[in-house]
């Protein structure tokens, strides 16, 4: 179920963004273990290398472009200079940006590993050194995979239940979004599991977050929706939709 | 992150390790079709051996991973036109890639038998195994059905 539902038009770069992770990823998966394998033998040395020269690079290329795509046109971009990137965005960059210095820094080692061995100078010792690198680049891509996928965020502020609370209960809210508000069906729910449902009744595509979890985006006259538990206490509700929550559309949701 | 969002992560790393299992392979592929010896097809299937074991870690996981993600999430279902296209197609890309598994099978064994004829130099029929065209075939059929469920899976057409 790769990816959640989102408004038209972001299908492509999101799809050249997988691809390009995909390549990189099995590229280094490729490199590492020709290289680990080789066992002083030239040609899986210069297969490691050269998968991370000829095909991790283009990919990473591909990658790190449709990333800044995706960046700009969900306009991350244009937020007020004193809110930050959501935390799976910095996960992604530091991946992205710092990762792509770090193979940076891995082909130079390698390079210079494999004019050596050209040279007759058979020290194994750079490209070790490279296969390293590249398995350090394969882990830094599955918990990029990961943030991307689950998005984390920062835990809820929100109080636990009181020893005197009510066994939790399922309550359904029907949220409706247009531009720039939500209507919710109730203010207030029992603590327990709460399926929100939204209903897109704009003209632009909106989603739902509350106590850090996010429903799909849904595009205008689409539904979809999201169920989380939750809490006594006071919630606050918002699009993640740069620019929506500061539009009005946030809110704050009683819990029982 | 709640189960369902570590359902659903780790679904999408299956995923992940599927299709770079696949990038893994083609480089494997490519590098085969030049080796002529005994010895630079064993090296090589050292690497393959990896890749082997990439490809069904994530074919096996991205199927069990996807339908209980499809089960536990309200807005998916795995009847929905778009899951059950994927579903196929996953059948494609395993049935595929698993017979191409045997077609590259035969360049190993046929190098084993030369090394233990104490035959170690080029060989014309072991190259001719190595670049397989049913093996190319297949792998290259396996890789369409998984690049067209990446595709279906990001569009989801009907959904």
């Amino acid at each position: 179920m790769l990816a959640a539902i989102r408004p038209a038009g972001q299908d492509f770069p999101v799809l050249l963004h997988i691809v390009g992770a995909t390549i990189v990823f099995g590229a280094l998966l490729a490199s590492a273990t020709s290289l680990a394998l080789a066992r002083g033998e030239i040609r899986l040395l210069r297969l490691g290398y050269f998968s991370l020269l000829f095909v991790a690079l283009p990919g990473m290329a591909l990658m790190w472009g449709a990333g800044q795509w995706i960046y700009h046109k969900q306009g991350w971009n244009k937020l007020p200079s004193n809110v930050k990137d959501v935390d799976w965005l910095t996960i992604g960059f530091v991946v992205g940006d710092y990762g792509g210095l770090f193979f940076i820094a891995a082909l130079i080692v390698g390079g210079i590993g494999i004019l050596r061995l050209r040279n007759g100078k058979s020290d194994g010792g750079l490209l070790k050194l490279t296969m390293v690198m590249a398995l350090v680049l394969a882990v830094a891509y599955v918990v990029a995979v990961w943030a991307m996928t689950g998005k984390p965020t920062g835990a809820s502020a929100a109080p636990a239940p009181g020893p005197g609370a009510n066994a939790p209960t399922t309550t359904a809210v029907s949220v409706a979004a247009t531009e720039f508000r939500f209507t919710l069906s109730k203010q207030s729910v029992p603590h327990g599991k709460v399926v929100f449902t939204l209903s897109n009744k704009g003209k632009i595509p909106h989603d739902f977050s509350i106590d850090g979890k996010t429903s799909t985006i849904v595009s205008p006259g689409k539904t979809t929706t999201l169920t989380v538990r939750l809490g006594a206490g006071k919630f606050l509700y918002l699009c993640t939709v740069p620019g929506h929550a500061q539009a009005g559309m946030k809110g704050t949701l009683i819990v029982r | 992150m709640s189960y369902v969002d570590w359902i659903f992560a780790l679904h999408l790393l299956t995923a992940a390790t599927l299709v770079g299992g696949f990038v893994m392979s083609w480089i494997v592929v490519v590098a085969l079709r030049t080796a002529n010896t005994p010895d630079a097809t064993l090296s090589l299937n050292r690497v393959a051996r990896v890749g082997t074991v990439v490809i069904v870690v994530g074919l096996l996981g991205t199927i069990a991973l996807g339908i209980w993600t499809a089960i536990l999430r309200p807005e998916l279902h795995p009847w929905h036109g778009w899951a059950i296209a994927a579903i196929v197609l996953w059948g494609i890309a395993a049935a595929a890639v698993l017979r191409s598994f045997v077609e590259y099978a035969k360049p190993l064994a046929k190098a084993r038998e030369l090394i233990a004829s104490g035959l170690t130099g080029p060989s014309d029929e072991l190259t001719a195994l190595n670049r397989t065209s049913t093996g190319l075939l297949l792998r290259g059929l396996a890789s369409a059905a998984i690049v067209l469920i990446v595709i279906d899976m990001i569009y989801k057409p009907g959904a």
